[in-house]
């Protein structure tokens, strides 16, 4: 190995009630490609925001090119040259490119030789010879409202770029990527080490990692487990690290039994809040016994599509109809009540209300109907014992029981509750978004797991996600959305990785 | 009609003033619904130093007056500052804060001004009274049909505070203060992982805040009444969050709304002596700001976009 | 924070901690913490902070003062405070329901203003019965208050009008527009305020002899009592009041669960504005027979503060209403007997709301301390649970 150009040692942190890091020793070299591996919850993230500086370790100690540092803020880290990504991209939306990219290091020019201004006009220039320099396309005088997303972890990967960082830390950075936006970036990150960069990335996909990196650090529940050269170790192997035991990479799928049509939306076309027609003239149907999964990059419909067929935002044109009926101008309770369920991308704004207790929440969709209430007053001992049996039956964990604030909860029980909930409504139509994300392997298995048993057991099934992963191993039928439009329609069988990929960047049918 | 011109200006000229310090703080992502409190604190704090240095001047003497409106600034800053703490420090919840603040500073100027008044003067009055503010007309200028107007009969804090908007507009969109500012209203995390504290930003532009509305708070001080008493609390903060809503946070678009509330009282005002009808139409005539306020705010406040973080207690953990 | 490690949680810590009384010792600590800070200001004046206080509680009734005028006793001046306490406490009630559902209404001043106005004109002036003019009183005072809410919560709900402004913006109207008709037609020229209203109409009685005192009864004193039980049961037990809740603590999950969002929004905010139009007659009708123009009542504001003092919730504000309002009656006593300014009152008041305020934040702040100091004692932060481990793991992946 080269010269080594940050070290860890003992790195500790807790945070109230968990140890997020717990005693980490690592080293890693300059110019390498270092991948930090493990589940939601390892620890990676908050290994790397502390070596930049959101937080400061509890005991144990940075050293980088050998110099042991304090790193307290993001300025410091800045100046030992460390740049990162985040996973949620911190860019100002009704900014442009530049400005976004020079902030908190700004030049200044005298206006009227007294009054200091931002010079943006240098700044410009400087943000695009960068972007030609690393092959980094974009227009520095847009502004981010109007850029796709890859786009902007661009504009993110310069602002490192401009502050002349030599260490790149990158967090979940494909996340929201298409395949071909993937390949694009690994490439990316190929040439900054290229150009001598050390690059460390944080990711919990194997092929990724197998794809680019050099070495890999395993991290689980906070412990270092193993640090591998990744071109002599297996991909089996490194996922049985990371999880702690064997894993399945396939699910088990009996074939699809496609039964009568429940939900048709024909022509459907729906204005979002900002009035822009982000569905436009879609038109599908899912049957009883089929797993209809929607791919698409993130924000070009998905969400909108799903809330109009709830209800909850209203159609501009085109009909839905459910088992034949047209419910395109029913209330979210009428539907509801129809027999539709659905699992939201957002959980903790739209699924579910956090200051509510467990059973206040698993009863949201239930409390009015016979048995919830006797007239005008809530039956709280069938609220109690309807609680109980589902957070059983789903093994919902809560510190008091039933009445534990929901915001108290950890995530994937979070979003246990509200798979629990919309389940158990026995609906002939479930809407799942992205159930799945930020959780980890184990219960994403065991969701995917029941949606597979939900589809045997009859129901039709409308699954729409972010990650390409999700929709091979589940789907019967695929159908993909690039801008608001509906590209292609197919069995699942009759589609493969790189072709749903390049649909998603809006390639056309043939 | 040249009445209708100059008043208008008095009265709309302090409301653009505060509200520009409402688009300070919101901008910063602040909720500010305290500037009510902000603008009677400080022409408590300005009217406080008047009388308490009233035998130091000449009589006439116009230096008071302009000594008067730094120390409503610097008063207003200082009780923003504790509306900051609410907001920032202790993560209150900005709307609630902000009613807080304004009903502290109601009781804490009511019971200040007695209290001082009987204590230090010897007499029982809420009031602080104030000189007589001189009034300015350009010759030349002020003989041009209906725009002369403009140039007859202003305050000097008229021109003060069409100064400092042009100033306010500088630092707002031109240096690296104003950026951070903005960027922290859309998009804190943004802010803090370019290494510049969230905090300090929003501190800065609560207290800047703070100091704007108290401006404007002297003035109307000085213009309405010639003293500073209870009455200062007419709602002067609302309006201008009102003027905000309605120029869409931007400082352009809200001193048109200040022109329009302005123009619209003393036009009222004019119609009720133009018809020669009894005083008690004033009354009247004193709603209709409001109404059209509200008017106003029907049309706007759907579409008009709030700063994007706007009343988000910015929490670092939370990314 | 890391300094409270491994150390004992405190006493002080444990009380304001402990999760099942901290209802009630986190007001009781902002209430302590604004009395300090005004005995502190009566000391700088000069004064006996003690006796300051002892004189507030001998004006509100609560204890008896030295002497007595002739037909006044301890028991006056307790029902001259219940007497002022009923329009606060409905006032507060309506404050606290429109929290519980997401909005802020702050115009209670207004929707009082309106209603007693509307009382006095058409009810008040007239020669009605007391039997008939009473019932009349109290259902005018209700629906006029509840249709000023009504119009806020429609503006809030079909144009996004932000009800804090539009409130504000209604109370000057009102206030104004009142203003305008007492002054044009309803004026006693004596007392510069609207002509008294005929005492059928009137919702407290005054000059009740019993002994040789002279009482004022409050009427709607027990049914403000009802009105905020009936409001906790039905916050606490009815689907509506779930609905409610669920309004006001996340519109949008509400609107997912098939909760009409905007039909909860304008009825929350009708009936908030109904139980300020209560107080208002109580206020306008029953505490004063008459209405000062151009005027908004203090209580309308002060009712915030209860609200939030007792945590919007009913039966808590029964109580914080007490506090203010004594705090309230007292102060013209105090002003008299020991010389400190009546507006301090309205300074306590101003204070409770300040810490009041920050009691989120203490709520938070006592917590994490707590936290960090009991896993300090216990050794290490291992044996605390482990948020992740809860997490999925209970079905496990599959054995390749």
């Amino acid at each position: 190995m080269t010269e080594t150009i940050v070290e860890m040692r003992h790195i500790t942190k807790r945070f109230p009630g968990i140890i997020a890091n717990d005693d980490i020793n690592l080293s890693i070299g300059k110019g390498e490609i270092f991948a930090l591996l493990g589940e939601n919850g390892a620890g990676k993230s908050t290994l790397m925001s502390m070596l930049f500086g959101l937080y400061e370790p509890d005991e144990g100690e940075f050293l980088v090119r050998g110099q042991p540092v304090r790193i307290d803020s993001p300025n410091q880290a800045v100046a030992l040259d460390i740049g990162m990504v985040h996973q949620h991209f911190q860019l100002v939306s009704n900014f442009t490119v530049t400005e976004n990219i020079i902030m908190g290091v700004e030049t200044v020019k005298r206006r009227l030789g007294i009054f200091p201004a931002v010079d943006l006009k240098n700044s410009e220039n400087k943000v695009a010879a960068l972007s030609e320099q690393y092959g980094l396309e974009v227009d520095p005088r847009a502004v981010i409202d109007d850029l796709q997303i890859s786009e902007r972890q661009r504009v993110e990967i310069l602002k490192m770029l401009y502050r002349n960082a030599e260490i790149l830390i990158f967090d979940e950075p494909t996340a929201v990527l298409t395949p071909q936006e993937i390949q694009f970036l690994l490439q990316i990150i190929r040439n900054l080490r290229d150009n001598g960069k050390t690059v460390i990335l944080i990711t919990h996909k194997l092929d990724e990692i197998k794809q680019v990196a050099d070495r890999c650090a395993i991290l689980n529940r906070g412990r270092l487990i193993a640090v591998r050269d990744v071109r002599t170790t297996s991909t089996q192997e490194m996922a049985r690290l990371m999880v702690g035991h064997d894993i399945a990479f396939t699910l088990a799928k009996k074939p699809a039994q496609f039964g009568e049509e429940i939900l048709r939306v024909d022509k459907l076309t729906v204005e979002n809040e900002e009035k822009y027609e982000a569905l436009r003239q879609v038109s599908f149907s899912v049957h009883r016994g089929e797993i209809y999964a929607l791919a698409g990059v993130a924000g070009n419909g998905q969400v909108e599509l799903a809330d109009a067929i709830c209800g909850l935002l209203q159609a501009k044109s085109g009909r839905v109809y459910f088992r034949q009926t047209d419910i395109t101008q029913e209330s979210v309770r009428t539907r509801n009540l129809r027999g539709l369920s659905y699992i939201p991308e957002d959980r903790q704004s739209v699924g579910l209300i956090l200051d509510f207790s467990l059973q206040d929440n698993l009863v949201m969709k239930r409390y009015y109907q016979p048995g919830f209430r006797k007239g005008l007053w809530i039956n709280r001992e069938h609220w109690q014992s309807y609680a109980k049996r589902l957070s059983q039956a789903y093994d919902i964990r809560s510190a008091n029981g039933i009445q534990t604030i929901v915001r108290s909860m950890s995530g994937g029980n979070q979003q246990k509750v509200i798979i629990a909930r919309e389940i158990d409504q026995d609906s002939d139509l479930q809407i799942y978004v992205q159930p799945t994300r930020g959780l980890d392997i184990g219960a994403i298995t065991s969701i995917r797991e029941k949606l597979i048993q939900e589809r045997d057991h009859g129901k039709a099934i409308l699954l729409i996600s972010l990650e390409l992963d999700e929709i091979m191993a589940c789907a019967d039928t695929i159908g993909v959305l690039y801008h608001g439009s509906l590209q292609t329609e197919a069995p699942a069988g009759q589609l493969d990785l790189e072709t749903v990929g390049a649909y998603m960047m809006g390639a056309k049918h043939e | 009609m040249n009445t209708m011109i100059i008043d208008g200006l008095s009265y709309a000229l302090p409301l653009l003033i505060i509200a520009c310090g409402g688009i300070f703080s919101e901008r910063s992502g602040v909720t500010n619904l305290a500037l009510e409190g902000f603008l009677g604190f400080g022409a408590f704090t300005g009217g406080l130093f008047v009388a308490l240095t009233s035998s130091w001047f000449a009589n006439g003497s116009t230096v008071p007056m302009y000594l008067a409106f730094l120390f409503a600034m610097l008063g207003g800053g200082v009780y923003a500052l504790l509306f900051a703490l609410l907001c920032i420090k202790f993560r209150a919840n900005q709307v609630i804060a902000g009613v807080v603040i304004n009903i502290l500073s109601v009781a804490l100027t009511g019971f200040l001004t007695s209290q001082i008044n009987s204590s230090v003067f010897g007499e029982a009055s809420n009031k602080f009274q104030l000189g007589v503010s001189p009034r300015w007309t350009i010759p030349g200028v002020s003989q041009i049909p209906v725009l002369g107007a403009i140039f007859t009969k202003f305050y000097p804090f008229e021109i003060l505070i069409v100064v400092l908007v042009i100033f306010l507009n500088y630092l707002l969109y031109k240096t690296r203060f104003g950026m951070h500012l903005r960027a922290a209203g859309d998009n804190p995390h943004a802010v803090d992982t370019a290494g510049i504290s969230v905090v300090r930003v929003r501190f800065a532009a609560v207290v800047i805040a703070g100091m704007l509305a108290g401006l404007g708070g002297m003035c109307y001080a000085y213009s309405i009444s010639t003293n500073f008493s209870p009455s200062i609390y007419f709602g002067a903060g609302y309006l201008a969050i009102a003027a905000m809503i309605f120029g869409n946070w931007k400082l352009m678009p809200t001193l048109a709304a200040c022109l329009i509330f302005g123009l619209a009282r003393s036009g009222a005002y004019q119609l009720v002596g133009y018809l020669k009808l009894s005083s008690n139409f004033t009354n009247l005539a004193m709603a209709i700001p409001y109404a059209l306020t509200l008017l106003l705010l029907i049309f706007f406040s759907k579409s008009n976009r709030a700063p994007r973080a706007l009343g988000e207690i910015y929490d670092k953990a939370k990314r | 924070m890391s300094k409270h490690m491994g150390k004992k949680p405190g006493w002080f810590l444990r009380l304001l901690g402990y999760k099942k009384t901290q209802f009630l010792t986190i007001p009781l600590f902002s209430i302590f913490c604004s009395l300090l800070a005004i005995a502190v200001l009566i000391l700088l004046i000069g004064k006996n902070p003690l006796t300051a206080f002892q004189s507030l509680l001998q004006g509100s009734g609560w204890l008896p003062k030295p002497n007595y005028a002739a037909g006044k006793s301890i028991l006056t001046d307790l029902l001259d405070m219940l007497d002022a306490y009923t329009p606060m406490l409905f006032a507060s009630l309506a404050v606290a329901l429109a929290f519980k559902a997401g909005l802020f209404n702050i115009g209670v001043s207004g929707q009082m203003l309106l209603a007693g106005f509307a009382a006095t004109v058409l009810v008040g002036y007239q020669d009605f019965p007391a039997g008939l003019a009473k019932p009349l009183v109290v259902l005018l005072g209700f629906i006029c208050g509840s249709l000023v809410g009504a119009l806020i919560g429609f503006l809030k709900y079909r144009f996004n009008v932000n009800e804090v402004v539009s409130s504000i913006m209604l109370n000057y109207i009102i206030q104004y527009v009142v203003g305008f008709f007492i002054q044009t037609r309803y004026v006693d020229v004596v007392s510069r305020q609207s002509r008294a209203i005929k005492a059928a109409a009137r919702l407290t009685l005054v000059d009740v002899a019993w002994g040789n005192m002279k009482l004022r009864l409050p009427l709607l004193f027990i049914p403000a009592l009802l009105v905020a039980v009936l409001l906790y049961f039905y916050l606490k037990s009815t689907v509506g009041g779930y609905e409610l809740k669920a309004v006001g603590l996340n519109r949008q999950a509400a609107r997912y669960a098939g909760i009409k969002v905007g039909k909860r929004l304008v009825s929350s905010m009708t009936l908030s504005g109904g139980l300020a139009g209560l107080a208002g007659v109580t206020y306008y009708l029953g505490y004063y027979a008459s209405i000062k123009p151009n005027e908004l009542a203090a209580l309308g504001f002060d009712s915030i503060a209860v609200s939030l003092l007792g945590n919007s919730h009913p039966l808590g504000i029964i109580f914080s209403s007490l506090l203010i309002t004594s705090l309230d009656k007292g102060s013209t006593y105090m002003n008299s007997t020991v010389g400190v300014r009546q507006e301090v009152s309205s300074l306590v008041t101003g204070m409770i709301l300040l810490f009041s305020a920050c009691s989120a934040y203490m709520r938070y702040k006592v917590d994490a301390s707590l936290r960090l100091a009991l896993a300090g004692f216990a050794g290490t932060a291992a044996a605390l649970p482990q948020q992740d481990s809860a997490d999925g793991s209970g079905k496990g992946g599959k054995k390749a």
